[in-house]
């Protein structure tokens, strides 16, 4: 802009001072060129006087200096001339002022020389006798005169010329300052030019309109920054090359992405072979997921490529914690593995007492014992499915439960009943204490508890042992506590006790009648009724299973 | 010109990663095979160390492709150079991890006495092809350097584990083929250390263009 403005201001002064030289030059130039023209006129009308008086003789007298005086016969030959020998002249009958003054009485013309450099006038005047009386004056053409003016005039030029440049450059400095020192982050303070206030205004405009969108931009950023930065689940965008375009912090801790990550090309983030695959697919435009064991457990990796006109324009990679899934599936392929396995072992006997009864191979004597073996097994298998469908029913949630008060002591005092008769054949004593008690549970549930706990007790004890219930009632802290001294549970595997169809003693198991299934309904019911439950067992010294109600007693 | 070889100095900086991934999660898998008596686990590796030679030789022929082509300088030239020498080592390290993947299908080995040891052997094993592999993406010298360094537990455990297997020998009821096998497994990993420090020492002469006394 600078440049430009420089430019046009040092053109337009050269330009100005060219054009005003060459009229000055063209103007001057015919003034005195008409000037001349009258004194030739004058001049030669004085000549012709003395001509017209004297003759020869006056021209004779006269030495001009700068004009030439030619006296020309009526046929063309001269007469006299100023300036030669006029017999050695021509004929000058085809000049045109002589032509024209032989013909109208007065002719004029001009001449340049051979060089250009000079111009002669010539003014011819007819005389009374006929003879043209002719006047030449020298004057110097244009040419000359540029010429003869060169050296002072290139002086000037030279000097305007320096002149023009000092000042176009100051002067389009001064007009570019004020532009470049304008406050475009507030346009409408700037006073200098009015003539930008409309180009200020538009400015304004427009920046207010950018901090909008910018921080329209942002808060959406800073949104989604918020939502993925709590996310649970690892989540990671990748631009179109590779390049991570965002990793929140449960990503960055699930594939130990340590440094800087956004803009570096995923590779160097992670090299998770099977997040590579899925990427590779998701970059080709179709979604893939797989699983995926990070150090964390195992994680479900979902890559989804994001498509814009068909086009792959980045990837978006979730990962999921299905460690929990994964077991719970272990769990329920385990869970029906052990059941057909328990299932089918009473089915053995029966079927082939069954047969031997049906093929008439036992004796008569032995009948009533088969029967009482098979309906054992039977009763066994009863038991077992009955367990299973309240656990399966425990799983579910157990929506249609039915919750009432409930005395526990009353329902101890039921089951230590219903549990006499095994009692007295294991030769265990069973006692209860503690005082009624009334909750808001499930009826049915705290039987199952009850009864599970005091049969294990019962079962798991040995000939002379002790069963001990207790139901204890705090503030607002109800415990149920079934203690026993008999075999205990080892305590490598009190964790496992809980789990289905785990049985401490595998030897034991089939000596003594049991699913394996009794703790984990009692675990499974508690779950269901708010209240928890804690082991505490000493090999051959005894356990004590107690389940606490969190939640305070109803009143009558 | 310049833009296509910048191109294909970021693919061989690529494949030499995926390379490296396909290292560390072959002996990664051998070792997790070993430790829970994972046949099935195992009898994936070799596939896995398929791959790793392959990728050896498109990573040879793309370096050879690069130096002959483009004729490379200085840091270029180094990195180019260095990274032919370290996938002969990664690939070697894909054969060890093969190895012990076979001494398992065929043994059953399963460790004893020897377990706890030969399992930190195997972590620590792992963590060095890991930071080699890491000193080469991060260009980090000083991880590298102390991957040279961390050869000397890996070597220490070796020498323990062989004692201990002596013992063994000593012992009248003596399982030779037991022993064999878990010395074989052991020194396997013992060479993986190995490369990893052949690994970690080309990674420091592509970033300083000094090659470190051995």
């Amino acid at each position: 802009m600078n440049k430009r403005i420089f430019r046009a201001i040092f053109g337009a002064a050269m330009a100005v001072l060219l054009a005003s030289f060459a009229l000055l030059v063209g103007l001057l130039y015919t003034h005195f060129s008409s000037v001349q023209q009258g004194e030739l006129r004058t001049q030669l009308a004085l000549a012709k006087q003395g001509v017209e008086q004297n003759g020869l003789a006056y021209l004779d007298g006269l030495a001009p200096r700068d004009t030439r005086l030619t006296w020309i016969a009526a046929d063309g030959s001269v007469l006299y001339d100023s300036a030669s020998e006029a017999e050695a002249m021509e004929n000058h009958l085809d000049r045109p002022e002589v032509r024209d003054a032989l013909a109208a009485g007065y002719g004029e013309s001009s001449r340049y020389s051979g060089t250009l450099l000079e111009r002669y006038l010539y003014a011819a005047q007819q005389l009374d006798d006929g003879t043209v009386l002719r006047l030449a004056l020298t004057q110097n053409s244009v040419l000359a005169l540029v010429l003869g003016m060169l050296q002072p005039c290139l002086i000037i030029f030279g000097g305007a010329v320096i002149l023009a440049f000092w000042l176009a450059g100051r002067l389009s400095e001064s007009i570019v300052a004020p532009l470049n020192a304008l406050d475009l982050d507030h346009p409408l303070k700037n006073e200098e030019y009015g003539e930008l206030s409309p180009l200020l205004r538009r400015i304004d405009s427009q920046q207010k309109q950018l901090a909008a969108q910018t921080q329209a931009l942002r808060r959406s950023r800073d949104e989604l920054e918020t939502v993925t930065y709590n996310l649970r689940e690892g989540m990671i965008l990748l631009g179109p090359d590779g390049l991570v375009l965002s990793m929140n912090p449960a990503a960055r801790r699930l594939l130990d992405a340590q440094g800087p990550v956004l803009n570096e090309p995923i590779l160097t983030v992670c090299r998770n072979l099977d997040l590579q695959t899925v990427l590779a697919k998701a970059q080709q435009g179709t979604p893939a997921e797989t699983v995926t064991q990070l150090p964390a457990g195992a994680y479900q990796l979902d890559a989804s490529p994001v498509l814009s006109d068909g086009e792959v324009r980045g990837v978006a990679v979730l990962l999921f914690d299905v460690t929990e899934r994964q077991k719970a599936e272990q769990l329920r392929r385990e869970f029906s593995a052990n059941v057909s396995h328990e299932l089918k072992t009473p089915l053995h006997v029966i079927s082939g007492y069954a047969e031997l009864l049906m093929l008439g191979m036992v004796k008569p004597g032995d009948i009533a014992s088969s029967g009482e073996k098979i309906h054992a097994e039977a009763m066994r298998m009863t038991q077992l499915v009955q367990d299973i469908i309240e656990l399966s029913h425990l799983d579910e949630g157990a929506k249609d439960l039915v919750w009432e008060p409930v005395d526990l002591y009353a329902a101890a005092q039921n089951t230590v009943q219903s549990l006499t008769a095994q009692a007295e054949q294991a030769q265990v004593f069973v006692s209860l204490q503690g005082d009624s008690v009334v909750i808001d549970a499930v009826p049915r549930l705290v039987d199952q508890i009850l009864h599970n706990l005091c049969d294990n007790a019962i079962k798991y004890n040995r000939p002379g042992g002790h069963v001990w219930i207790t139901v204890a009632a705090e503030a607002d802290d109800i415990t149920l506590a079934v203690q026993d001294d008999g075999i205990g549970i080892p305590d490598a595997q009190q964790t496992h006790v809980f789990e289905r169809f785990y049985r401490v003693d595998k030897s034991r198991s089939k000596a003594v009648n049991g699913t394996g299934l009794g703790l984990s309904i009692v675990k499974h019911a508690a779950e269901v009724l708010g209240a928890k439950v804690s082991l505490e067992s000493e090999e051959s010294k005894g356990t004590t299973i107690s389940i606490r109600f969190g939640y305070p007693k109803t009143e009558k | 010109m310049r833009t296509r070889f910048d191109e294909q100095l970021e693919t061989l900086h690529k494949e030499m990663i995926t390379m490296g991934a396909l290292c560390e999660e072959a002996i990664a898998r051998s070792a997790r095979a070993l430790e829970n008596q994972d046949l099935k686990l195992a009898a994936t590796v070799p596939d896995l160390a398929g791959q790793i030679a392959h990728e050896e030789r498109d990573i040879e022929s793309l370096c050879l492709k690069l130096l002959l082509q483009q004729q490379p300088v200085a840091s270029d030239l180094r990195t180019i150079s260095s990274a032919l020498k370290m996938v002969t080592d990664m690939e070697r390290i894909g054969n060890c991890a093969h190895d012990i993947a076979d001494i398992l299908l065929a043994a059953h080995l399963t460790p004893d006495a020897e377990a706890q040891e030969v399992h930190d052997m195997a972590l620590d094993t792992i963590r060095m092809v890991t930071d080699c592999i890491d000193a080469f993406v991060k260009k980090d010298a000083a991880l590298a350097r102390a991957v040279v360094d961390a050869d000397d537990t890996v070597d220490a455990a070796f020498v323990h584990i062989k004692s201990l297997l002596l013992e063994h020998l000593r012992t009248p009821k003596v399982d030779g083929e037991y022993v064999l096998d878990l010395l074989m497994v052991v020194k396997y990993l013992e060479r993986i250390g190995d490369h990893a420090v052949n690994i970690a020492r080309w990674v420091l002469y592509s970033l300083t263009g000094k090659r470190e006394q051995k």
